[in-house]
């Protein structure tokens, strides 16, 4: 196919995009090499990771090609591409966090459980305590107080496990140990609390 | 406070093999190395201490929870008896 019109490494972001939309790859080609670099650095920043940053910038320019015939002159090529990414970096943000919550690190949940602590033994005395046990498993997630339950409390094997909840023995252990930890950070706040009504309250 | 560096490895690494070493899932190297850290890492050994005890005491929940009351045992088996009826 003949183009009507040849884009030259001089024609302008809007000369471009009018070739694209009348069916030019070329013109299309020649605004990604231009706007590549501004919208990675925009979808890495927003996803969190280079590998999703690169997925977005993927999707966005794909996007931006099949609708390059709604491009409006009223904002800068520039400014539409960069609209677009944003979105699409925004979706895959929100898809990621659906699938793989969002994990703290494990040094900061080993902080608030109690490590480093004056008194780490004070988890232990709590775990000891049937009620503060229960009070704290009851404020867990229910991701949380299904491994629990089902590998600590009912002593199903890892396999068994992770055979009922539908992942493998790896990202079973790992929740488990996750879980762990966030039953000690929950055992010490229901223990603090309890010593804080203890103390706060009527003599 | 701030991990530290003992034996070899770092604090948050022994954090993050806690679990498995408390079940005894571990190699016998990797088990050892963190021997070797809890015996110079005052913070990972009574940390570590207290985890294993809050495991042991999940362990024996299902020893003292209470049984399903009668009542409820009893109106399963009523429903359980009915349906079987109904086949």
């Amino acid at each position: 196919m003949f183009d009507r019109q040849t884009p030259q490494l001089s024609s302008s972001d809007a000369e471009l995009i009018a070739l694209t939309a009348a069916g030019n790859h070329r013109a299309f080609e020649l605004l990604v090499e231009r706007h590549a670099s501004a919208v990675l650095r925009l979808t890495t920043m927003m996803t969190g990771n280079s590998a999703s940053g690169e997925d977005a910038l993927q999707q966005a320019f794909l996007s931006a090609f099949r609708h390059a015939s709604s491009f409006r002159a009223e904002a800068s090529v520039r400014t539409w591409l960069l609209t677009i990414a944003r979105h699409t970096a925004y979706r895959l943000r929100a898809k990621q966090a659906r699938e793989a919550p969002f994990e703290e690190p494990l040094m900061k949940l080993g902080l608030d459980a109690g490590w480093g602590s004056d008194n780490p033994e004070s988890l232990a005395m709590a775990a000891e305590r049937d009620e503060i046990l229960h009070h704290a498993l009851r404020t867990l997630s229910s991701d949380d107080q299904e491994v629990l339950v089902l590998r600590d409390i009912e002593g199903l094997t890892g396999a068994e496990a992770a055979q009922i909840l539908e992942i493998n023995e790896r990202a079973l252990k790992s929740r488990l140990h996750r879980a762990r930890l966030r039953l000690a950070v929950a055992l010490r706040a229901t223990l603090g609390s309890e010593r804080g009504e203890r103390e706060g309250g009527p003599q | 406070m701030k991990e530290r560096t003992v034996a070899g490895m770092r604090c948050s690494e022994v954090l993050a093999l806690l679990s498995e070493y408390v079940e005894g899932e571990l190699d016998v190297a990797a088990a050892e190395r963190i021997e070797g850290h809890l015996l110079g890492c005052p913070n990972c050994e009574r940390f570590g201490a207290s985890f294993g005890s809050m495991v042991v005491a999940l362990r024996r929940e299902a020893e003292t929870s209470e049984p399903v009351r009668v009542e409820a045992m009893e109106r399963l088996l009523t429903q359980l008896r009915k349906a079987s009826g109904e086949r």
